[in-house]
């Protein structure tokens, strides 16, 4: 089991009046190789969900279990490795950094795993090819329309060969062509070996995954094939 | 991640935030060039009084020895001399008198005199090419010296020879001038052996001095007194001591000078003079003092250093503020930033790199400004040195390099506060910044 998590609770303001439970106990496995889609209405707690399963904030209670090791007790240090190697983030806003070039935003997570300069460069070209946005290796975000900035984060995301790519509305911002070219690049991944998890509102997104998982007020309510979850 | 990648990566943020870095510089920049030039100014002031100092005559001890009474017993004038003369550490001893009584002091046509009464009105035609009045203005001290003054008062000799001891023994009617007194009486002329008079006696002159002018002390408003006070110098009449008997109604001279070989002697030639003055002059019919100039000049020393350090308190804040300016562009920065030092922890930034990261972006900035800092200072120190004492004056090494090291350690303090609060946010807040 790639990921598992056993009762897992996110809350905010605990024990005061204004307490949210984002996360109500929510157990979840999935293995290597699938695509997961995960729906619910905005506030539902799918974003939450996957900023735990991203390493980027940390749960209140329960277990979680990344590759079989156990990350809730993890230092900082840890948890930045483990977001390195294991995962590749793509999100909704791009989040690119706007003073740095395609090539440079690509680089970045390979400088941090302290790959050397020379298989660097062939692993950032290699990325840019995957996602088509190789000729655009000089240009800065705000050079690049939505789409290419997407396929950029796509390619940064990629381009240290994780297990994981955890997507968190990756369309949200792109006209349907464009954002239907991003699910391509995904599915792609997808037969290539990649875990996808992916975070969505759009149903009709969420219907070319394989497995999709629904979650209302922080619990998770149907879990399954778009035919069982009901799309 | 290595330092060349920090480096790297910070050098990549300095230039790609162009107008942010500049901004955050010109705290360092400006605070850094005003502590210099601030300094160096103070120092430069400090420079002009003593060349204004040396310009009087440095290493001079101050004597007064008079006794009213039965002067005629002892020359108490000599016994000074040739006591000082035997002392090691002495240069010189000059009587040093002054002829008060403006006598008029006349070569061809050209006329020096104080005398206004008639100047006013009516021309005076014995003023000649230079029109009325401006024998005035050119009126010279007269003084009464030996044959040491020109050691004791700094002067040098341009023309001709000082007098000699013999002269001043047999009320010789020679005299030496300062070099704008004969300019304005002989022009071009050589003045050697030509015979001036003064109050209707003839003196013949025997020397020049030369012109003290050549002190740099520049052009400002704040040395031009100094400046005219030495151009002052140079408008002199020297006659021998002796020549007392025919101007001060034969008042003796009570006041010497004594100049020391170093400024080291000083002091053993003042306990010296103090010991031998009350051998030869009975207290209760006259007195003595001795002692030096050198005095002044260290109070004066003393109340520029006050100065200087004072100026360097004042630099010291602008220092500070410059530092706090950059904490608050830093803190903007961070705050702008928070987003990135999301993004770069989500996809795998340890917190240690982004603080080396920001450190480095931090000394790196503080550094260029720094060295930009330095650059105006110097230029800025360059300018107020050509503009107030009209001479190079360079920063010290000592305080550049203080206020550099200040100024980059204040800036990355200021810098690196706000990063270690950043980096220690959970990547999901950061990234939630906007």
């Amino acid at each position: 089991m790639l990921i598992d998590i056993r009762n897992l609770f996110k809350i905010y303001n605990e024990g005061k009046e204004s307490e949210v439970r984002a996360l109500d106990g929510v157990n979840l496995s999935i293995d290597r190789g699938e695509f997961v889609a995960i729906i619910g209405a905005s506030g539902s707690g799918k974003s939450t969900l996957m900023n735990i399963l991203g390493c980027l904030d940390i749960p209140t209670y329960g277990d979680y279990w990344l590759d079989g090791t156990d990350i809730t007790d993890r230092t900082d240090r840890e948890l930045a490795n483990l977001r390195n190697r294991e995962i590749g983030f793509i999100f909704q806003g791009y989040n690119l950094i706007p003073a740095l070039t395609a090539y440079e935003n690509v680089e970045l997570p390979l400088i941090y795993q302290g790959i050397s300069g020379s298989r660097r460069e062939e692993r950032i070209m290699e990325a840019l090819e995957k996602v088509g946005m190789a000729d655009r290796w000089k240009h800065k975000p705000a050079e690049m329309s939505g789409g290419q900035q997407q396929r950029v984060a796509i390619a940064r995301a990629i381009a240290t060969h994780p297990p994981i790519i955890m997507a968190d509305e990756p369309t949200g911002a792109l006209d349907s062509k464009t954002g239907k070219h991003v699910l391509e690049i995904l599915h792609d991944l997808n037969e290539d070996g990649s875990t996808i998890i992916l975070i969505t509102h759009d149903n009709g997104i969420a219907a070319t995954a394989k497995r999709i998982v629904r979650i209302s007020d922080g619990r998770i309510v149907a879990d399954g094939t778009k035919e069982e979850v009901g799309l | 991640m290595n330092l060349t990648q920090a480096i790297k990566m910070a050098s990549k943020s300095i230039f790609s935030n162009k107008g942010r870095s500049a901004l955050t510089m010109l705290g360092i920049i400006i605070g850094l060039a005003a502590v210099i030039i601030l300094v160096s100014y103070a120092k430069g002031q400090n420079m002009a009084m003593n060349a204004y100092y040396d310009s009087m005559g440095t290493n001079i001890i101050n004597v007064q020895a008079y006794s009213w009474g039965n002067s005629g017993s002892r020359d108490v004038g000599k016994e000074v001399y040739n006591y000082c003369l035997q002392l090691d550490g002495v240069a010189g001893i000059s009587p040093n008198g002054y002829i008060y009584s403006s006598p008029t002091i006349k070569y061809e046509s050209k006329t020096l005199s104080r005398n206004r009464g008639g100047m006013s009105g009516m021309s005076v035609a014995s003023a000649g090419m230079d029109g009325p009045g401006a024998g005035t203005n050119e009126y010279p001290e007269i003084r009464l010296g030996n044959e040491m003054f020109g050691v004791c008062f700094g002067y040098s000799i341009a023309k001709g020879r000082e007098f000699s001891y013999l002269e001043i023994e047999n009320l010789s009617q020679v005299c030496v001038l300062g070099s704008a007194t004969a300019e304005y009486l002989f022009g071009f002329v050589d003045p050697i052996d030509k015979v001036i008079s003064i109050n209707g006696l003839p003196f013949r002159v025997v020397g020049v001095y030369q012109s003290k002018g050549g002190v740099d002390l520049g052009k400002s408003e704040e040395t031009q007194w100094m400046e005219e006070s030495i151009k002052r110098m140079d408008r002199l009449v020297v006659l021998p001591s002796t020549m007392t008997r025919y101007f001060n109604d034969n008042q003796s001279i009570e006041d010497y000078v004594v100049k020391a070989k170093s400024s080291s002697d000083i002091k053993e030639i003042t306990t010296a003079l103090n010991s031998f003055l009350p051998t030869i002059i009975d207290p209760n019919s006259g007195g003595f003092y001795a002692g030096s100039d050198e005095s002044w000049k260290q109070e004066s020393n003393e109340a520029n250093a006050l100065q200087q350090r004072f100026l360097g308190g004042v630099a010291a804040i602008s220092l500070l503020v410059g530092g706090i300016g950059i904490m608050n562009i830093m803190l903007v920065t961070v705050t702008e930033r928070t987003r990135e030092i999301g993004i770069r922890k989500a996809i795998g930034a340890e917190r240690k790199s982004i603080i080396i990261q920001f450190l480095i972006e931090a000394a790196m900035i503080c550094g260029i400004g720094g060295i930009f800092g330095i650059i105006v200072g110097y230029l800025g120190t360059l300018i107020v040195g050509k503009l107030s004492f009209g001479t190079i004056l360079l920063p010290g090494a000592e305080i550049t390099l203080g206020a550099f090291v200040i100024s980059v350690v204040l800036g990355i303090i200021f810098g690196m506060y706000p990063a270690i609060k950043a980096s220690g946010l959970q990547p999901v807040v950061a990234l939630r910044a906007d």
